[in-house]
């Protein structure tokens, strides 16, 4: 038996699907931008299942509509620049004056970067399966979890319902010619949801849900997440508002941030959590993170490389942007799942 | 006695860091929405080029952190088997929804999932429309590949759109009882009407301020995106020129797709949750003097 499965873990993944994010957001030289799309592509030609029925707009339709919408607001609503491609009348409010090149590129260099963080996030959804998705889901979530499965269970259940009582109403002669021809649909679709719901719920009773553990939060959980979130707060506001003491705000929210995750771990000790066949971090899973790290380790940390390079800006006049080759093969690190991919099919 | 004491203490000790805990992740979910408008003027120098970028991604850092707070504390309180149940599924008709609107793109940015949320949040109050908000967009993400950087700020705004539909049933409720208790008997027609305006401006609202969680990362043009070093008053009139511009469109036909169907199909609904509402939550409590129905 041949069955979708992910060549990768959805940690692995969700590393890999940030690091470009960070990527494309930090370095606004389209040489770095369109290297990481480039990569994000070729990940995706290496690992995206030809058959994926997840209904995904493709980066591509996105870049198409995306890069020439940004590039033309752009150099419609910008007018700094030397090189002008036309003049719009002064009097039409915010489009008029001069129409710069250097707008236009400014606007497609934005529609890039978007088109980059859009296409990273379009691979990761295509190659982690919803229950790999789900399994990710902390143990401190249990409840959240269980709505979520939930929830999951039931959208073939509703989509059959809805076909069904579609057929039904077709049958009782019940044409769709207005949204108020939905009303015969949308209501005997709520009603059995609802009842199904009613249904699960005393089963669930039934079953004992909620009386293995003491379900009230524990006081001190409470506690730990009063105090991350106030640590969050208080740090941030430190960060917006002064200016001078960004180190010790940016430290009051890693403190909170701590506290946060803590009292995660904390509330998570009291569920129990079993996983069916638990896929096994592997050594591929590690070259990713790895690969990802060496791009992070480039663009975050002061090591001696031309690193003014990854900023560029087209104004006040057009140049060439500059590029160097080491920050650039940092960049590679992201090709890592390309690799190791395996047609994100393997058999189970 | 002095148990019982102690056991109140500690329920209102609870209650307190609850309303804390709310109130701090609601005020960092809004600050992350607003935060570009507070940007304090600093001197543009190269070094804040490189640095620029920065607050965007710190911001996705701690919405993300603020909505897994705020969810702890939410499920925290014991969520019972109905509660569960009724949300999943719910939130599973919602997501079928937002799949067809994949399959099928509807006009501008109209979405058929904000009007169940709204309606939820209504009859089932103000924490229930938040997670039914929420999660909608977390599950329906999941199945349509929607996952990003932005699902966070989605579930926010969903959240927020179902939390303040149970806030306006309650004002609404308290408006139109007469003195003995007993709601009139235009309320339901009161409610539609009431819904309808709320479901427009949230209809406007999710867009003007789903579109701030990109809006700093374009650094782009001088007239109309966010940049570090602007005043409130420049900030707000280049988002208002970028809103027009980009958005208002777009999100118009969201606004009127979302009266179009609180007006044709809110009345039907909200009588049909209305009567789960009552069956759902019916308890009978044998410790009390006499038979007690919640």
């Amino acid at each position: 038996m041949q069955a979708a499965r992910p060549s990768l873990d959805a940690r692995a993944w969700s590393f890999w699907a940030v690091t470009v994010m960070i990527a494309a957001s930090l370095a606004r030289n389209p040489l770095y931008t369109a290297l990481v799309l480039l990569v994000t592509i070729i990940v995706s030609a290496t690992n995206v299942p030809v058959h994926n029925n997840r209904a995904i707009l493709s980066p591509l339709r996105f870049a198409l509509i995306v890069i020439p919408l940004s590039a033309l607001f752009n150099c419609l609503t910008i007018h700094l620049g030397q090189h002008v491609l036309f003049r719009l009348p002064t009097w039409i409010p915010l489009l008029g004056g001069p129409v710069t090149a250097e707008g236009l590129v400014f606007g497609a260099i934005n529609g890039l970067a978007l088109t980059a963080i859009f296409a990273s996030f379009a691979v990761f959804n295509h190659v982690t399966p919803v229950r790999d998705l789900v399994r990710l889901t902390p143990r401190a979530f249990h409840e959240v979890g269980v709505v979520i499965s939930i929830a999951l269970t039931f959208i073939p259940q509703t989509m059959r319902s809805l076909e069904r009582i579609r057929q039904a109403q077709a049958v009782r002669g019940h044409r769709m010619r207005g949204l108020r021809d939905w009303l015969p649909i949308v209501i005997p679709l709520l009603v059995s949801g609802l009842e199904r719901s009613m249904g699960l719920a005393e089963a669930m009773v039934a079953r004992g849900y909620g009386a293995v553990y003491e379900k009230a939060q524990l006081l001190r959980t409470q506690a730990l997440l009063a105090l991350g979130t106030l640590a969050l707060l208080g740090g941030w506001l430190l960060w917006l508002f002064v200016l001078l003491q960004r180190g010790i705000a940016m430290a009051v929210m890693l403190v909170g941030a701590g506290i946060v995750l803590g009292a995660v771990w904390q509330a998570g000790r009291v569920v129990t959590h079993t996983v069916y066949k638990p896929r096994q971090w592997t050594a591929p899973d590690t070259l990713v993170v790895l690969g990802c790290v060496l791009t992070l380790v480039i663009l975050l940390l002061p090591l001696p490389l031309d690193r003014n390079t990854l900023y560029y800006s087209p104004f006040p006049s057009l140049s060439w942007p500059s590029f160097d080759v080491f920050v650039g093969l940092g960049f590679l690190g992201l090709l890592v799942p390309a690799m190791i991919g395996r047609g994100g099919q393997q058999p189970i | 006695m002095q148990t019982r004491t102690g056991k109140l203490g500690e329920v209102r000790v609870r209650r307190l860091i609850s309303r804390a805990i709310y109130m701090m992740s609601g005020a960092i979910g809004v600050l992350a929405f607003l935060y570009p408008f507070f940007m304090p003027t600093v001197s543009p120098a190269p070094l804040d080029m490189a640095h620029s970028q920065d607050a965007p991604l710190m911001t996705v850092t701690l919405v993300g952190l603020a909505l897994i707070a705020l969810l702890i504390e939410l499920q925290g309180q014991s969520i019972s088997a109905k509660t569960v149940a009724l949300l999943g599924v719910l939130i599973a008709i919602t997501s079928v929804l937002r799949f067809i609107e994949t399959a099928m793109p509807m006009p501008g940015g109209f979405s058929p999932i904000f009007a169940p949320i709204i309606l939820a949040g209504y009859v089932f109050g103000a924490r229930f429309g938040f997670l039914m908000g929420a999660f909608t967009l977390l599950v329906s993400g999941l199945v349509t590949g929607g996952v990003g950087p932005w699902l966070p700020y989605q579930m926010f705004t969903a959240g927020w759109a179902g939390l303040t539909a149970g806030w306006l049933a309650r004002g609404i409720s308290w408006l139109t009882r007469s003195s003995n208790g007993v709601p009139s008997s235009n309320s339901l027609r009161l409610d539609i009407l009431v819904l309808c305006l709320f479901g427009f401006v949230w209809g406007l609202l999710y867009g003007a301020i789903m579109n701030i969680w990109f809006w700093p990362f374009a650094v782009g043009p001088v007239e109309q995106t966010w940049s570090p070093g602007t005043s409130l008053g420049q900030t707000l009139s280049r988002y208002a020129a970028f809103y027009l511009i980009t958005s208002l469109a777009w999100d118009m036909m969201r606004a009127i797709g979302n009266v179009v169907l609180i007006f044709l199909l809110g009345a039907p609904t909200l009588r049909v949750l209305n009567r789960f509402r009552r069956r759902f939550y019916f308890e009978v409590n044998p410790h009390a003097g006499r038979s007690t129905i919640t």
